[in-house]
């Protein structure tokens, strides 16, 4: 079937990828070729999920990875967007620090300061706020 | 108050803010109280024109949002001593002469929040007061408080009520943050009649319904 075979090739790629930026723990890449070999086996051998769905209440092998593969990446959602939130706070610390010590410096070496407002006179004139250079 | 007014730092956060600012920051500075701005990561020339009128200006190199800009000018603030500290919209809406009372207020209050349905309007549309209104009854809810105006951005509060109410609320949500944490930690607080006095440049900047919905979206779902 030809689902069988873009379904082993979605895998393969990801697991090279994967292979590709290996610079985490060894246990996290074995975790992920681990969950990768048991799709490609679902993949291979549909009724032993099937087999399993029945094991714990599910009508069809398929219906059981569907509610496995939401709940996993509701989880991984989640898991990313803490860490979004967590950079945006760490972001503004950062900005916060800046423009405090930016000032600081400037109090005690005013020809700074000069500079500092023809550079954001110049990038006014031209329309370029600080954050679009980055 | 047998202060000097220069111990009293009014806070003030800017985005885009370049056509008004000069002046509000002005108008502020001749009161003899010390201005810090926050330039938010301005497109226009914001910053430079809060200096000319003679206010002492922080930059954000990134656009944080107002609640962060007004933490950073706090912190700034209480670096350099301040003894009070005054939160002050860019936009042009409050009046420097309010800012006495405020800080009056402090004698016996450790927060003294700006309220508008105490004192005056000049030139709302009703259905803005009309979305006040609401936000205000929401905001009570929420917070357990009983305040005529939850949502105004005038207030002062003394330098030892500071680290109860850091902001983490970078964006709008900061103003019921501030609510809460007022609530939370048992600070003494007193509300004050102010005057709002709305602008065609005000009302482009301020909260619609539609953002009203993120402002509740960040206060419960943001850390």
């Amino acid at each position: 079937m030809i689902i069988r075979i873009l379904l082993l090739v979605g895998l393969a790629a990801t697991g090279w990828l994967i292979f590709l930026r290996r610079n985490r723990l060894p246990i996290h890449i074995m975790t992920v070729f681990g969950l990768i070999a048991a799709g490609a086996v679902a993949v291979v051998v549909p009724e032993l999920t099937q087999r399993v769905a029945e094991l714990v209440g599910v009508g069809r092998g398929a219906d059981l990875v569907t509610y496995i593969a939401i709940v996993v990446v509701m989880f991984v959602l989640l898991h990313y967007y803490t860490k979004f939130v967590e950079l945006h706070r760490q972001v503004t610390e950062l900005t916060r620090e800046i423009a405090i010590l930016r000032t600081e410096v400037d109090r005690v070496a005013p020809p700074a300061l000069q500079a500092r407002d023809e550079r954001v006179d110049q990038d006014a004139a031209r329309g370029i706020a600080r954050d679009d250079r980055v | 108050m047998p202060e000097p007014r220069g111990s009293t730092w009014v806070v003030i956060a800017a985005f885009n803010e370049g056509k008004v600012i000069r002046d509000v920051v002005a108008e502020v500075v001749r009161g003899g109280w010390s201005v810090v701005v926050v330039d938010d990561g301005s497109r226009d020339d914001s910053g430079a024109c809060a200096r000319e009128g003679g206010a002492l200006v922080l930059r954000h190199v990134v656009n944080r949002g107002q609640g962060a800009a007004l933490q950073t000018g706090v912190d700034y603030a209480l670096r350099r001593g301040a003894r009070w500290i005054v939160t002050f919209d860019a936009d042009g809406q409050h009046v420097a002469d309010d800012i006495p009372a405020l800080v009056a207020a402090l004698e016996d209050a450790d927060v003294a929040l700006g309220s508008r349905f105490l004192g005056k309007v000049e030139g709302a549309k009703q259905g803005r007061m009309a979305l006040l209104r609401t936000a205000t009854a929401v905001s009570n809810t929420i917070s357990g408080m009983k305040l005529t105006d939850a949502h105004c951005g005038l207030r002062a509060f003394r330098r030892s009520a500071a680290p109860a109410l850091r902001i983490t609320q970078d964006r709008m949500a900061h103003a019921s943050e501030l609510l809460r944490k007022i609530k939370t930690s048992g600070l003494r607080v007193v509300e004050v009649p102010v005057t709002i006095r709305y602008t065609e440049h005000s009302m482009s900047k301020g909260q619609g319904g539609i953002q009203a919905v993120r402002i509740l979206f960040d206060y419960f779902f943001r850390a």
